[in-house]
């Protein structure tokens, strides 16, 4: 009986077997054309961004961040983003922002990933389109509406809140028995102390981002003195001088170079980050200055061996972020402006930035959007929430603040003084005024 | 045996096995060297594949170079006709591939271009000395767009004099839309365009991040791929240094790839990248992954063969293995059939042997004394002394019969007991009876003692009962020398059950012996134990086995013990039914006896009398000795019988009736306890009342003297003697056979008797019906006889319608000698049973009691 069942199942098999060798014999194609036709509706939006230096296997969290919602508008839209991206090879090479520049005024791109100044340059001059009819923009903080405005034109629209700080080892901190700085007395005794002990330049630095220490003490006031407007009124209308609120600043850097806590000759050729960050993640330097993302990105200061804080600059109030408003733009007469402009509706909805805060633990553009950050950030982010900070940039001044006083700080490395640095201010101010 | 076949199949197992991995083995390598053989093709392949497609791209990218070197020279001899080549040139407009065009007229530094700013070529580095299409070729630069871009100058001349250059910027991104539209091997690929000098890249994949990590320059390229060995370092220097090309093996990000330098335009430009090896053979891969599917599918199906047949193969090994068994056990059955068949024929040859000596002897005698008798007809001493030896060879020819046909019964399981009352006292003498002689013609000493019994009135088959003590003890005998010892001990057990009496038979003597492999099969039928001292003995060699048989029809065991030249022990256990308790309170009486004294040295002999005599409701003292009997004889007085132990007896036998006597002032009975050959008894026996009572001691045996003793029963039985005789009685007998017949009647004559013959059944029946009223006294009846046979002719003649029909006694008279046969004979009618051949004297008794009993009737 069971060798009866057995000899039923190999009977069976065979005539599987037989019917899949006969199946697999037959069949015959039609005879038709074997190309396929491309899609011809493919729509392309071009989209201009720096890249980051990668490192083998590392993964790119804050370019992730921005793919992730890049992608769902190719999902959502179904049109392709074609990357074109620059990064200055040097600091010889040209920067991203001419870069930037150039292709925004020749038209090259769709979409495009700006700097404050560049941002307030390119939509003054009426080569970015107008967002504010955006869904997405009714979501902003006004704080971002306002620095993003030009001439009444929204222009730019951040994925994230830029915060620069303070990168501190607080190890060191802790080894050298010094208390986290609020002032800039205070910053200057923990920088002696550190000399004292041997570390002889304990500021990292490069050509970009040591302005945020002149912006800290410059803007302390104007932002959180409750006279703000006013008093940005009065410098547009040239009642007030930039210079004034510059000059402590540029002192201070002064100071810090002058006493050696700054090494001015290899910050002015340092990239960010690639020059002062080896040293940093070595416990070398003490003191370091990046925006907020670079203490969640293992390609930048994500991951210690100390235990890290993000304070704010020193200022005569204390601990101050300083946030220059990085954001996508589209351009005026871009190729793909419509497809360009739903891109952008995408990519800043409460949606998308949500899953962008959440990837790179940032603070959201979006009054709708909440994340928290990781511990390192929590000094710089409690001062944020309480609403103290300074502005790295504004569209309603008349003079650019983030690119200028870059350009003009690189003047102080480069040997200007002071009071020449004023100057250039000064000229500033009165091209703008007589513009 | 079996282990030789199981290490055959193991052996074979493993060949199997060995087979199967040698196959699997020889598959794996082909399959191996095949999968490698088409991974080398494949590798060729997508060398040649990615050498095709690199080639492709480095021809588009030349071409274009070419056709803007063409471009631009056209360009060159239209302005050297114009008369305003700077006008010219402003008014030019800008498309896609050129970006700017500019003219610097000879002897000026500074020119003017179409996007309307001035120019000058200061910033442009032609130093490399690259070349296309024949005209020199800038080092890459950003340009006023923010792209990558180069530029070409070309001598504008007029009539062979130059009149200036002329510039043209080209971008990089003109370029990209030559390239494949889906990307690189559809953007699994990276391919950047790289400006030879600055290393940098000018073209790069259009996508980041997750999809694909932008790169500066080819350091940073190299970097971010951790494509660091020193080799392939210096391997892009040659190449970048000689503008070759240059493919190899590496992985980018864990994944094997192809990554190549591709020089373009004699090496100015540099195609860079990877390819993952999967990405061009994709088609590689799914011909590898059908192959690999076949391959799995023939494996899996070899397996399934390999299963299927070692399924089978198990299947028939165990159905061979079964076979083998069952052969073997078939084998082993037959071999052992055989082994007993040859014992059973070596034992019945054996026997035959045997029987044919044991019957031709007696046989022997028989004829042999036929012929002396023949011859010495005339002296009487001779013929009584042959007839006496004939009957005696008769009787054991007889036996041996008897015991050939017990067994046959016995083996056939048709032997029935026949249950009946009797006396234990009357099986011990009669075995005694005709034990005591063969032992005392052996010179041997036979003794029976009796102990621990309370019943002696039992119910059982008797004859059987016999058998078992008469062969026992008849064997004792045979195999005991002269001068030995056998003892017969009747010992009764513990009670299991007041119903029955547990009694304990052994047999004892001190005799040859036996061997203990004997003592094996001493139960078996058709053996014999012999030897040189023991061959002389006659026998079947059947009486064990048939004893052995009873005992057990019996619910008893048997068992034995024996030790060669020490004798032999039989133990049989039976327990036999006790009689209802029949007060003989009468008997006592009428003797007038209440009271017996037993004077018994032995106290278990004394217990064993007390015991039995509980039943005969007469009061019994005992005493150990004479003295203590003495005084109870003072003390109590009145005993009408005295049974006196001899051996206790430390007194002459006389003198000790006396001193009885005197105190029981009376002659008081005595019985004396004694053995046969008890001597010195002489003088008291003739003292008159006294009289021996052979061991062991019965209530019956007891009686009988007792009877003798008052002198009543013997006149009894001398009447008896005289009336066993059956002088003038006529008799019909029913016999077919004539000589038997013959004998009958010769025999009835010898008795004094006649009878009239018939010849069967019908006409013993006719033959009585003619008869008058008396003229028979009985019926002889044969049982197997032609025309009807004896049991039909009984019913017969008691069916008929005559007076005497149902009282006249039918005696059945046949060689059916078994029990059944009786209890057959005895259901047709007939009123006793007498076994063929003819026992006159058992006749006689029978013919007697059934007269006797027609009478009283």
């Amino acid at each position: 009986m069971r060798q009866c069942g057995k000899r039923r199942w190999a009977a069976l098999l065979l005539a599987a077997l037989t019917a899949l060798a006969l199946s697999s014999c037959a069949g015959s194609e039609d005879p038709k054309n074997l190309i396929t036709r491309e899609e011809e509706t493919k729509r392309v939006v071009n989209l201009f961004s720096p890249m980051e230096k990668t490192t083998p296997g590392a993964e790119n969290v804050a370019r992730t961040a921005a793919d992730l919602t890049i992608a769902m508008a190719e999902e959502r839209l179904g049109v392709t983003v074609d990357y074109w991206t620059y990064t200055a090879e040097d600091y010889q090479d040209r920067t991203y922002d001419e870069v930037a520049l150039d292709r925004a005024r020749n038209n090259m791109d769709d979409l495009y990933l700006l700097n404050p100044d560049t941002v307030l340059a390119l939509g003054a001059e009426g080569k970015l389109m107008d967002l504010s009819g955006l869904d997405s923009a009714k979501n902003l903080r006004e704080i971002i509406r306002v620095a993003n405005t030009v001439d009444g034109k929204l222009v730019a629209i951040p994925q994230e809140v830029v915060a620069y700080g303070l990168f501190v080892n607080v190890d060191l901190f802790k080894q050298y028995g010094l208390d986290l700085p609020n002032t800039p007395e205070e910053f200057l005794e923990c920088c002696r102390v550190f000399q004292e002990n041997g570390i002889e330049t304990p500021i990292g630095a490069n050509r970009w981002w040591l302005e945020t220490f002149v912006f800290a003490q410059a803007y302390a006031g104007l932002y959180n003195g409750g006279n703000t407007e006013a008093e940005i009124k009065a410098l547009n209308s040239g009642q007030a001088r930039y210079s004034d609120y510059m000059r402590p600043g540029f002192e201070f850097l002064q100071t810090l170079i002058d006493r050696g806590y700054v090494d001015a000759e290899k910050a002015l050729v340092s990239e960010a980050i690639e020059a002062e960050g080896p040293d940093f993640l070595a416990g070398k330097t003490p003191i370091v200055m990046a925006y907020w993302g670079a203490a969640n990105t293992e390609t930048a200061y994500g991951k210690t061996d100390f235990e890290m804080q993000v304070i704010g600059f020193p200022s005569s109030r204390g601990q101050m972020p300083v946030m220059p408003m990085t954001g996508w733009a589209v351009g005026a007469q871009a190729e793909h402006a419509e497809d360009a402009m739903r891109v952008m509706e995408v990519i800043t909805s409460d949606e998308a930035l949500q899953l962008f805060s959440e990837t790179n633990r940032v603070i959201s553009p979006s009054k709708n959007v909440k994340v928290d950050c990781v511990p390192a950030l929590r000094p710089l982010n409690d001062r944020i929430e309480e609403g103290v900070y300074v502005l790295g940039s504004n569209a309603g001044m008349n003079v650019e603040q983030w690119g200028n006083t870059c350009l003009i700080v690189r003047q102080l490395l480069g040997g200007a003084t002071v009071d020449q640095c004023m100057e250039a201010f000064d000229a500033l101010q009165d091209a703008a005024l007589a513009g | 045996m079996k282990e030789k076949a199981d290490k055959k199949v193991r052996r074979r197992g493993t060949a199997l096995l060995l087979s199967i991995i040698l196959i699997f083995g020889v598959f794996g390598t082909v399959v191996y060297a095949v999968s490698r053989k088409i991974s080398r093709e494949m590798s060729a392949s997508a060398i040649q594949n990615l050498n095709e497609s690199l080639d492709l791209i480095q021809s588009t990218i030349e071409a274009i170079l070419r056709s803007e070197a063409d471009f631009q020279e056209l360009i060159a001899q239209d302005l050297a006709r114009m008369d305003d080549p700077a006008a010219y040139v402003q008014s030019y407009e800008r498309s896609q591939t050129m970006a700017r065009m500019s003219l610097v007229l000879s002897g000026q530094t500074q020119g003017v271009s179409n996007t309307g700013e001035p120019f000058t070529a200061e910033d442009l580095d032609f130093s490399a000395g690259e070349v296309a299409g024949g005209l020199p070729v800038s080092r890459s630069y950003l340009n006023y767009m923010g792209t990558w871009a180069y530029t070409m100058k070309c001598p504008v001349r007029r009539d062979g004099r130059e009149i200036g250059t002329l510039y043209v910027e080209y971008v990089y991104d003109t370029i990209d839309r030559f390239l494949p539209k889906e990307g690189f091997y559809n953007q699994r690929a990276a391919l950047y365009i790289m400006d030879a000098q600055s290393e940098r890249f000018v073209l790069k994949p259009k996508g980041m991040g997750q999809r694909s990590a932008g790169h500066l320059n080819l350091t940073d390229f190299y970097r971010a791929n951790n494509i660091q060995e020193p080799g392939i370092q210096a391997e892009v220097d040659g190449c970048l240094k000689n503008g070759e090309d240059l493919l190899f093996y590496h992985d980018i990000r864990d994944v094997q790839a192809l990554n190549y330098m591709w020089a373009v335009n004699g090496g100015t430009i540099f195609l860079v990248g990877y390819v993952p090896v999967e990405a061009i053979q994709q088609e590689g891969k799914a011909v590898t992954q059908n192959i690999f599917i076949v391959v799995a599918a023939m494996l899996a199906a070899f397996a399934l063969c390999v299963i299927l047949y070692y399924i089978s193969w198990r299947q028939q090994e165990r159905v061979r293995r079964e076979q083998e068994e069952e052969r073997q056990v078939h084998s082993r059955q037959l071999a052992q059939a055989l082994q007993a068949a040859q014992i059973a024929s070596s034992s019945k040859t054996t026997f035959l042997s045997n029987m044919s000596h044991d019957i031709r002897t007696p046989m022997n005698a028989v004829l042999g004394f036929t012929t002396l008798l023949s011859r010495d007809a005339e002296d009487p001493v001779k013929v009584r002394e042959y007839t006496k030896k004939i009957t005696a060879s008769g009787q054991h020819l007889l036996s041996l019969i008897n015991d050939i046909l017990d067994v046959s019964k016995i083996e056939s399981g048709k032997v029935v007991l026949s249950y009946e009352a009797f006396a234990l006292s009357d099986v011990v003498s009669s075995v005694d009876a005709i034990i005591q002689p063969m032992a005392r013609a052996k010179g041997q000493e036979f003794r029976v003692e009796a102990s621990g019994l309370r019943h002696e009135f039992l119910i059982g088959d008797e004859t059987r009962l016999n058998q078992i003590l008469i062969n026992l003890l008849s064997n004792a005998v045979k195999y005991t020398p002269e001068r030995g010892h056998i003892c017969l001990r009747i010992i009764g057990l513990k009670q299991r059950s007041s119903q029955y009496e547990h009694i304990r038979i052994e047999v004892e003597d001190d005799g040859y012996g036996m061997t203990p492999e004997y003592l094996e099969t001493i139960f078996d039928a058709f053996t014999r134990a012999e030897n040189s001292t023991t061959n002389k003995v006659q026998g079947t060699g059947l009486g064990m086995a048939i004893t052995k048989s009873i005992v057990e029809l019996m619910g008893g065991t048997i068992e034995v013990t024996s030790q060669v030249d020490r004798g032999s022990l039989f133990r049989v256990e039976l327990e036999l039914r006790v009689q209802e308790p029949v007060t003989d309170r009468q008997f006592w009486e009428k003797r007038g006896i209440a009271r017996i004294l037993a004077v018994d040295g032995d106290g278990e002999s004394r217990e064993s009398v007390r015991a039995l005599m509980e039943e005969a409701d007469v009061r019994l003292s005992a005493a150990a000795g004479m003295e203590e009997a003495l005084a109870l004889i003072r003390e109590e007085g009145g005993f009408q019988l005295v049974l006196l132990d001899w051996e206790a007896l430390s007194v002459p036998a006389a003198q000790a009736v006396r001193a009885l006597r005197e105190a029981l002032q009376g002659p008081v009975p005595v019985l004396f306890l004694a053995e046969h050959e008890a001597e010195g008894l002489g003088e008291a026996l003739s003292m008159g009342g006294v009289r021996v009572l052979t061991k062991p001691f019965f209530v019956a045996a007891l009686r009988e003297k007792v009877s003798e003793l008052w002198g009543d029963d013997g006149e009894e039985e001398r009447g008896t003697e005289d009336d066993m005789d059956l002088a003038g009685l006529h008799f019909l007998a029913a016999e077919d056979n004539e000589i038997n017949a013959e004998i009958l009647a010769e025999l009835l004559e010898l008795e004094g008797a006649s009878c009239e013959i018939v010849e069967n059944g019908r006409l013993a029946v006719e033959r009585f019906q003619r008869s008058r009223p008396g003229e028979f006294d009985a019926i002889l009846m044969d049982v197997q006889m032609p025309v009807m046979n004896g049991h039909d002719a009984a019913r017969a003649i008691r069916a008929l319608d005559r007076a005497d029909a149902g009282t006249i006694p039918i005696i059945a008279m046949t060689a059916n000698a078994f029990a059944e046969d009786e209890k057959a004979a005895l259901n047709a009618g007939m009123d006793a049973h007498v076994a063929k051949p003819l026992d006159v004297e058992l006749l006689k008794k029978v013919v007697r009691q059934r007269i006797e009993g027609e009478e009283t009737q």
